[in-house]
């Protein structure tokens, strides 16, 4: 099976649902600049009824703790309710080193290769995916939104705390830091109101 | 992408650790075990010049912040230096500029210190 990218170059994440499957391949960085965009888009095919996600690594140059939070979120919803799988495929050495320093490698399907669970329905053409908007973080339209990154990366790390206890201590900082800002946020809306 | 490294130049009680590369999540444990070194040798006194750092992940700023946390325990600082404005604003959109304290020129970060 060829999974050249769908245009050598472009980077983003490429998307293509085939029935209760969703393909997803990130080219470039999957950070917390582009999470949100998956995260929508991820959560609205759930609730139409996709259960079994492929995130296809082959043009990723890496991912920061936030996309992999937000992996690891759809993960979790999936096992929580025992309806599907993320297969994560085409994964090179130093991702797999990430995944696995996060313990993902235990709450995702992670494959070096492609998986026979790739080939057990039919799987779309090149030309089928779409670029998710605001997906290539070298041309987003729109300057980020402080208290949604913030919202973001707090649920992301918590996560990656939830899939697995290491991550406790790993993020406790960072998400501290992330809740305090919350916090304070909320406060001020409730003086204001 | 261009690999991490680090070198590191004592100025006076300060050490300037100077960055290059992506600072990501298979990056981050090098400065890690930099930082925790230089923390075991009590000098909590820390400038981290930014100049050639073309890429910081989320993980990676929010350890930063814990080192950060660390030094002030110390009455010590962990200050960046020559912050590429794509990576500043990151820092700026999460409030982080709070505990990371951002300085334009080396001589500004060390008077910094000598305030303290």
């Amino acid at each position: 099976m060829d999974t050249e990218v769908t245009k050598v170059g472009d980077k983003g994440i490429w998307v293509c649902r085939s029935l209760d499957r969703l393909f997803i391949r990130l080219v470039g960085r999957g950070t917390f600049q582009n999470s949100r965009a998956l995260r929508g888009y991820v959560q609205d095919l759930l609730s139409q009824g996709v259960r079994e996600i492929f995130v296809d690594l082959r043009g990723c140059q890496g991912m920061d703790s936030t996309f992999l939070g937000v992996l690891a979120g759809i993960a979790l919803k999936l096992r929580q309710n025992k309806s599907g799988a993320i297969h994560v495929v085409n994964v090179g050495p130093r991702n797999f080193e990430l995944l696995q320093t996060l313990g993902l490698d235990r709450l995702l399907e992670v494959s070096s290769d492609l998986p026979a669970a790739w080939f057990s329905k039919p799987v779309p053409p090149d030309h089928a995916f779409q670029l998710l908007p605001e997906s290539d973080i070298e041309l987003l339209t729109r300057p980020l939104d402080k208290d949604e990154t913030a919202d973001l990366m707090l649920e992301a790390h918590e996560n990656l705390q939830r899939a697995d206890g290491r991550n406790v201590q790993k993020f406790r900082d960072l998400t501290k830091m992330l809740r305090d800002g919350v916090e304070q946020r909320k406060a001020r809306t409730k003086d204001a109101s | 992408m261009k690999d991490f490294r680090i070198e590191r130049e004592a100025r006076g009680n300060v050490n300037v650790v100077r960055l290059s590369g992506s600072l990501d999540m298979y990056s981050f444990p090098k400065l890690e075990a930099q930082l925790n070194s230089l923390f075991h040798q009590a000098q909590y006194r820390i400038i981290l010049d930014c100049r050639d750092l073309d890429y910081i992940g989320s993980a990676g700023l929010g350890a930063l912040i814990g080192f950060a946390k660390q030094a002030h325990e110390h009455d010590g600082d962990v200050k960046l230096l020559n912050v590429p404005e794509r990576i500043f604003k990151i820092i700026e959109l999460l409030g982080f500029t709070k505990i990371l304290q951002v300085h334009p020129t080396e001589e500004s970060a060390l008077a910094a210190f000598g305030a303290r």
